[in-house]
């Protein structure tokens, strides 16, 4: 997924949002998910979005999480036989075309994306992936001697 | 009937943003008063349901410009009610509760942080000091998958595990640093293991450029191994409170 972000200041720290610029996941998150409710309000009919998303949240349950992991370890060794398991974002894509037939587009786009921040999104074009430095160990004792 | 939507409630008064362009088919975004207190409201589609992404996006971009500028409640979306009950199902019976939530936020804006590890580097870390994970990488290898799922799923929760016990030291330190620069932080646990931190900050107003450079540096100093998202300013939709 592309989460729209607009750098401002061109540090370390994606910014996004407010008024606009935050990514549709942030944004279901945000008023899906919180703010005031009232319980006389006429609760309008939605096209299944509250359905979509808790869907998204089942298929992330564990097992997955797990093999997604595992994956990664295998990714580290560069000469090993390349990256098994299903491609769980296209998994999750089919699941949620198949299961919501004649909803409207729009919420599609919403669960999906929904879906791929809970997975972990970029799995396409992510920078990441596609340094060639080596990894580094990360230097978790100097971020906490900065500590005041 | 016909509807109205609504954003959210602000002080009667409240100096309001230009440029507000809400979900319905005029774009409208208007004020009704009563006694104090205002609900954002303008007018709903009526030929088809809500939820398409364009009225999630509306419905954001209208609660966090009017954030930016002055104290809002933001509404869980969606939020509908019939066009003349406004004052008397919304604003009349709930009055000193919004003017009480609205007084406590006064001059308060939410900022939103999410932390993820760089998963490259916490995997590499783990694998080097785990040693059950190298066995089974080594039982997996050349393995067909169908036959090593079971080793694939333990090797993936080793990993998990891992990276679970490792952010809970890492997300309080971020707390830790970021906290002070907030009036209230609220957090909760991410739901994956290599989500770090997920917590909502609530900033005084003039404090908020402060807050900023101080994720910043932090982001600076964390880069190699943490991603920092940063949102906001928002409305302060994780600091509204429960119903009395």
């Amino acid at each position: 997924m592309t989460v729209a972000t607009q750098p401002t200041g061109g540090g370390y720290v994606d910014r996004g949002g407010g008024g606009g610029s935050s990514g549709l996941a942030d944004v279901v998150e945000l008023i899906l998910d919180k703010g005031l409710v009232i319980d006389v309000f006429v609760r309008v009919s939605l096209v299944g979005i509250e359905i979509l998303t808790i869907d998204a949240r089942i298929v992330v349950a564990s097992v997955d999480t797990f093999l997604r992991f595992a994956e990664a370890t295998n990714r580290l060794d560069l000469y090993g036989e390349g990256k098994g398991g299903k491609d769980l974002t296209q998994l999750t894509q089919g699941m949620m075309e198949g299961g919501a037939k004649g909803k409207t587009s729009g919420v599609l786009d919403a669960a999906v994306d929904k879906v791929e921040e809970v997975l972990g999104g970029n799995r396409n074009g992510d920078r990441d992936d596609e340094e060639d430095e080596p990894v580094r160990r990360r230097p978790r004792q100097r971020a906490r001697e900065r500590e005041r | 009937m016909t509807a109205t939507y609504v954003y959210g409630l602000v002080a009667a008064g409240a100096d309001l943003p230009d440029g507000l362009v809400g979900l319905g088919p005029s774009g409208e975004v208007r004020t009704v008063e009563h006694d104090g207190v205002a609900a954002l409201v303008g007018d709903v589609p009526s030929d088809r349901p809500l939820g398409t992404r364009d009225d999630l996006m509306a419905h954001e971009a209208v609660v966090d410009k009017v954030a930016a500028a002055t104290t809002v409640l933001p509404m869980r979306f969606p939020a509908v009610v019939e066009d003349d009950q406004v004052v008397d199902e919304l604003l009349a019976p709930h009055r000193d509760r919004f003017l009480r939530a609205l007084d406590a936020l006064d001059g308060l804006v939410q900022y939103s942080l999410k932390g993820r590890y760089v998963q490259e580097v916490l995997v590499q870390e783990i694998v080097e000091e785990e040693p059950a994970v190298a066995d089974l990488q080594e039982r997996i290898r050349g393995v067909p998958e169908d036959a090593s799922y079971y080793d694939r799923v333990k090797l993936g929760e080793i990993v998990a595990r891992a990276m679970e016990q490792r952010r809970d030291v890492d997300a309080r330190d971020v707390l830790e640093r970021i906290g002070p620069f907030a009036e209230q932080v609220s957090s909760s646990t991410p739901a994956q293991p290599d989500d770090v931190v997920e917590a909502a900050f609530l900033v005084a107003r003039d404090k908020a450029e402060e807050f900023e450079r101080e994720v910043e540096e932090l982001g600076g100093d964390t880069h190699e191994w943490l991603r920092l998202r940063l949102l906001g300013p928002l409305a302060p939709y994780d600091f509204v409170p429960a119903e009395d």
